[in-house]
C-alpha cells in the first residue's frame, strides 16, 4: 500500500511538473536570448567590435526600455576570429538551448555561407548582420535567413557608379580586395559595371591578398608601377588599416584616385587623406542629412561616443539596424498573436517581407528575404568639429535602382543595363 | 626591363631582409640543438608585440621619437632574455637526442602554450606603432616610391649575416658553437661546457626571431596569429637553404621572397603558393637544401 501512495506521488509530480512546463511554454520567456556573432579578435576585430559594442548598447538601451514585448534581452557573443568551424560549432549549440530566439550571425560573408544549411536544419531565424555576398541567396532558399542589410551588388555597383561620376575619364583601373567570396564578388561586380558603363576601361593589376596579410608591401609597389588612375579595393578591418598605413607614406593616394570601399569603418582609427571615395556599404552612416535629422540615431550616436569613446561606424550602425529588425519582428509577431509570446516560426513568418525603418533609413525584405536599402557614397572631406576626415560630395542612390530582380544572374543583369543608366541617377553632390 | 628589375630586386631583398632574420634563428637552433623548433614564430610575434607596446608607450610617455628605433632592438634583447634560457633550461633540454617527433610534439605543445600567452598579455586586438617608418621618409627607386625604413631593414640583414658569420669564425664563442656543432661527444671530452653553448645557441636563435619580428612592427599592425604565418614561411626557407645553415637561409630568404614578388607581379593567384612551390622543386631536386653538402661544416 506504501509502494502504491509513493507511485502515486511521483506520477502526480511528474503530471504537475508537465502542466508546469506547457503553462511555460506558453507565457513570456525571462529574458530572449540572443546569439551575437562578429569578430572581436584578431586584425579583422578593427570592424568586428564596433558592431559587437553597438550590440551592447542596443540591447541596453532597449532593456532600459523595458526590452521587448516585456521581455528582457541577453546576449551571447561569439567571436569569428576563432575560425568557421568554431563558428558553426557555437552556433548549433546556442540554436540548441530554446532560450535563444534568434541569432544575429554573421558578419563574414565566409561563415553566412557556411551557416546558411545549418539555419535551415534548426529553424531558427537569423539575421546576417554585415554578410555581403550576394551568393547567399542567389542559388538556393534559405526560409530562416535575413539580410536586412544588402547585398554586395547595389554595394560595388554603387562605387563603379560613383567613380565614373567624378573621374569620367578614368581608364586605368587596379584592384586589392582580400582573397576570398567577398573579395571576388566585389571585384567581379566593380568589373562588370565598368564593362556596362565604361568598356574602354581597363584593368591594369588585379591583386587578391590573403585576409590577415601582414604586409602590403610587394603590392602597393605592383600598383605603383601599374600606373593606375583609379584603385579600388574592399580590404576591411586591420587589412584595410595596414593598407593606408604602407600605402600612404609611399604616395599611392597621390598618385592615383582611391576607391576604399569600406574606408568609412576605419576613419577614426587611420589617417585616410582627404579625396579619398568611401562609403558605408548600404545607408549605414550615423551622420548622413537622413540620420542627423533623426533624433533617434543622434542620441545613440551621443550614447555610443560616450561608452566607447569614438562615434559609431557603419559596422555600429548595421548592428544597430539589425536590432530594430528584430525588434520589430517581434512587435508584429506579438501583434499578430494577441499578445502571446511568438515562437521561432512565428517571428521568421514575421520577418518575411517586413519593411523597417531603421537609424540611416529603410529597410525592404523581399521574397527572397535580401534586404533592400540604398547605398551612400561620398569622397572624404575634412571639416570642422571632426578630427579626422568624413563623407564629403555625397550621393544616395536608391536600393532599388542597383538590385538585380529575384532570381536573375547579377553580372548578366548589370551588363544589360542601358549605357545611359548612370545619367538616371542621382549624382554626386546630390545628397546633402 | 630596367623599370621592372629594380623594383622586382628592390622588393624581394625588402621581402627576404625578415623572413631572414626568422629563419636564421631557426636553422641556428636546429644546427647546433639538433631541435626543429616550431615554436620559433612565437619568438618572432613576442618580439612585434614587446617592440610595438615599447614603442608605444616611448611615444606616449613623450619622450624623443629617435628612442624607438633602440627600442625596437631592446625589446628583442628582453624577450630573448627573458625566453632563451628559460625554455631551453626548462623544456627543450629535455628533448636533446630524443626522436624528431617528440622534439616536434613538445616544440608544438609550446607554441600553443605562446600563442595563448600573447593574447592574454597583450590582447586579442591589433598594435600599430609606425614611428621609425614615419622618422626614415622614403626615396625614389626606379619610378616607385620606396621607405627607407624598408631599405634600412635590407642593410641590417645584411649586417646581421656577416655579424654571425664572423661570430662564427673569429670569436671564442662561435669556435666554440661550430665545435658542439662539428661533434658533441668530443667537444664534451674536450671539456666544452655544452650545456651552456646549447643555452646561449637557443637564446641567439630567439633574440634573432625576436628581432625579426621587432623590426617588422614599423610597417605593419601586430595581431594574434602573426608567429604562425612566419613559422610556415620559416620553415620553408630553412628548408630551401638546407637546415643548420645560414649563408643557405639568406640566400633561400631571397629565393622565396623573389618567388612571391613575381608571383604578385605577374600571376597574383599564386602568391600564396609561390613560396612552397619553389620549396616543392628545390627539396626534389636536393633533398638536403640547396646548401647542404656532406662534407662541409654544417653552420
Amino acid at each position: 500500500m506504501d509502494g502504491l501512495k509513493k507511485y502515486l506521488g511521483l506520477a502526480a509530480l511528474g503530471l504537475s511538473m508537465f502542466g508546469s512546463a506547457l503553462a511555460y511554454a506558453q507565457e513570456k520567456p525571462a529574458s530572449l536570448g540572443i546569439g551575437v556573432f562578429s569578430f572581436t579578435s584578431g586584425a579583422t576585430a578593427a570592424y568586428g567590435m564596433p558592431g559587437r559594442n553597438a550590440a551592447e548598447l542596443m540591447i541596453e538601451q532597449i532593456n532600459a526600455a523595458g526590452g521587448i514585448g516585456g521581455v528582457p534581452l541577453k546576449a551571447t557573443y561569439v567571436d569569428e576570429g576563432q575560425g568557421t568551424e568554431g563558428v558553426i560549432a557555437d552556433f548549433r549549440k546556442l540554436a540548441g538551448d530554446a532560450e535563444n530566439q534568434v541569432m544575429i550571425a554573421a558578419l563574414s560573408s565566409g561563415n553566412c555561407m557556411a551557416l546558411a544549411p545549418l539555419v535551415d536544419q534548426l529553424k531558427i531565424p537569423t539575421v546576417g548582420w554585415n554578410c555581403d555576398t550576394h551568393q547567399l541567396f542567389a542559388s538556393e532558399a534559405h526560409p530562416y535567413y535575413f539580410r536586412p542589410n544588402g547585398n554586395t551588388v547595389p554595394e560595388f555597383m554603387a562605387y563603379a557608379l560613383y567613380m565614373l561620376s567624378v573621374k569620367p575619364d578614368a581608364k586605368r583601373i587596379a584592384i586589392i580586395n582580400p582573397d576570398y567570396a567577398f573579395g571576388h564578388d566585389a571585384a567581379n561586380i566593380f568589373k562588370a559595371a565598368l564593362k556596362a558603363f565604361k568598356p574602354d576601361a581597363e584593368i591594369v593589376a588585379e591583386l587578391f591578398p590573403k585576409l590577415g596579410a601582414a604586409t602590403f608591401q610587394t603590392e602597393i609597389s605592383r600598383l605603383t608601377a601599374a600606373r593606375p588612375d583609379v584603385i579600388f579595393s574592399n580590404l576591411w578591418g586591420g587589412d584595410l588599416e595596414n593598407f593606408v598605413r604602407q600605402a600612404a607614406p609611399r604616395g599611392l593616394f597621390s598618385m592615383s584616385q582611391a576607391v576604399l570601399a569600406l574606408g568609412e569603418s576605419s576613419l577614426q582609427n587611420v589617417q585616410i587623406p582627404e579625396g579619398v571615395i568611401v562609403g558605408v556599404l548600404g545607408d549605414g552612416w550615423w551622420n548622413s542629412p537622413d540620420a542627423a535629422a533623426n533624433e533617434e540615431t543622434q542620441k545613440f550616436a551621443a550614447a555610443y561616443k560616450e561608452k566607447f569613446g569614438s562615434y559609431p561606424v557603419f559596422p555600429s550602425m548595421k548592428m544597430a539596424n539589425s536590432f530594430l529588425f528584430i525588434k520589430k519582428a517581434y512587435e508584429t509577431a506579438l501583434e499578430k498573436n494577441g499578445g502571446k509570446w511568438p515562437s521561432r516560426d512565428e517571428v521568421a513568418e514575421a520577418m518575411k517581407g517586413s519593411v523597417v525603418e531603421t537609424f540611416t533609413g529603410t529597410t525592404t525584405v523581399r521574397e527572397d528575404n535580401d534586404g533592400v536599402v540604398d547605398q551612400i557614397i561620398g569622397t572624404t572631406v575634412k571639416v570642422e568639429g571632426f578630427d579626422f576626415p568624413v563623407l564629403g560630395n555625397m550621393v544616395r542612390y536608391s536600393g532599388e535602382a542597383l538590385m538585380p530582380p529575384v532570381g536573375e544572374d547579377p553580372i548578366e543583369w548589370i551588363g544589360k543595363l542601358p549605357a545611359d543608366f548612370p545619367a538616371s541617377l542621382p549624382q554626386p553632390g546630390s545628397y546633402k | 626591363m630596367l623599370q621592372v628589375l629594380i623594383p622586382l630586386t628592390v622588393d624581394a631583398l625588402a621581402n627576404a631582409a625578415i623572413i631572414f632574420f626568422v629563419a636564421v634563428g631557426l636553422t641556428l637552433v636546429f644546427s647546433v640543438l639538433r631541435v626543429l623548433n616550431v615554436a620559433h614564430g612565437s619568438f618572432y610575434s613576442i618580439g612585434a608585440y614587446a617592440a610595438a607596446s615599447l614603442g608605444l608607450w616611448v611615444v606616449s610617455a613623450g619622450l624623443p621619437e629617435w628612442l624607438t628605433f633602440p627600442a625596437l632592438v631592446l625589446s628583442a634583447a628582453f624577450v630573448a632574455a627573458i625566453f632563451g634560457p628559460f625554455v631551453e633550461h626548462l623544456l627543450i633540454r629535455w628533448t636533446y637526442g630524443k626522436s624528431e617527433a617528440l622534439q616536434i610534439l613538445v616544440t608544438f605543445g609550446l607554441f600553443l602554450i605562446l600563442e595563448d600567452l600573447q593574447r592574454i598579455v597583450f590582447g586579442v586586438n591589433s598594435l600599430y606603432e609606425d614611428t621609425p617608418m614615419r622618422l626614415l621618409g622614403s626615396t625614389m627607386i626606379g619610378g616607385i616610391v620606396y621607405l627607407n625604413y624598408q631599405l634600412l631593414l635590407i642593410a641590417l640583414a645584411i649586417l646581421t649575416l656577416v655579424g654571425l658569420k664572423l661570430m662564427i669564425s673569429h670569436t671564442r664563442m662561435g669556435k666554440l658553437i661550430a665545435a658542439v656543432v662539428a661533434d658533441r661527444e668530443i667537444s664534451q671530452a674536450l671539456g666544452i661546457n655544452t650545456n651552456r653553448i646549447f643555452m646561449l645557441a637557443f637564446t641567439l636563435g630567439v633574440f634573432l626571431a625576436a628581432l625579426g619580428g621587432a623590426l617588422a612592427t614599423p610597417t605593419t599592425g601586430v595581431s594574434p596569429g602573426l608567429g604562425a604565418d612566419t613559422m610556415v614561411l620559416a620553415f620553408a626557407v630553412a628548408a630551401i637553404g638546407g637546415l643548420g645553415r645560414i649563408e643557405g637561409a639568406a640566400v633561400a630568404a631571397i629565393i622565396v621572397a623573389l618567388a612571391r614578388v613575381l608571383a604578385i607581379y605577374y600571376a597574383p593567384e599564386l602568391d600564396a603558393v609561390a613560396p612552397y612551390l619553389v620549396m616543392l622543386v628545390v627539396l626534389l631536386v636536393r633533398p638536403y637544401g640547396l646548401f647542404h653538402t656532406d662534407t662541409t661544416r654544417r653552420i
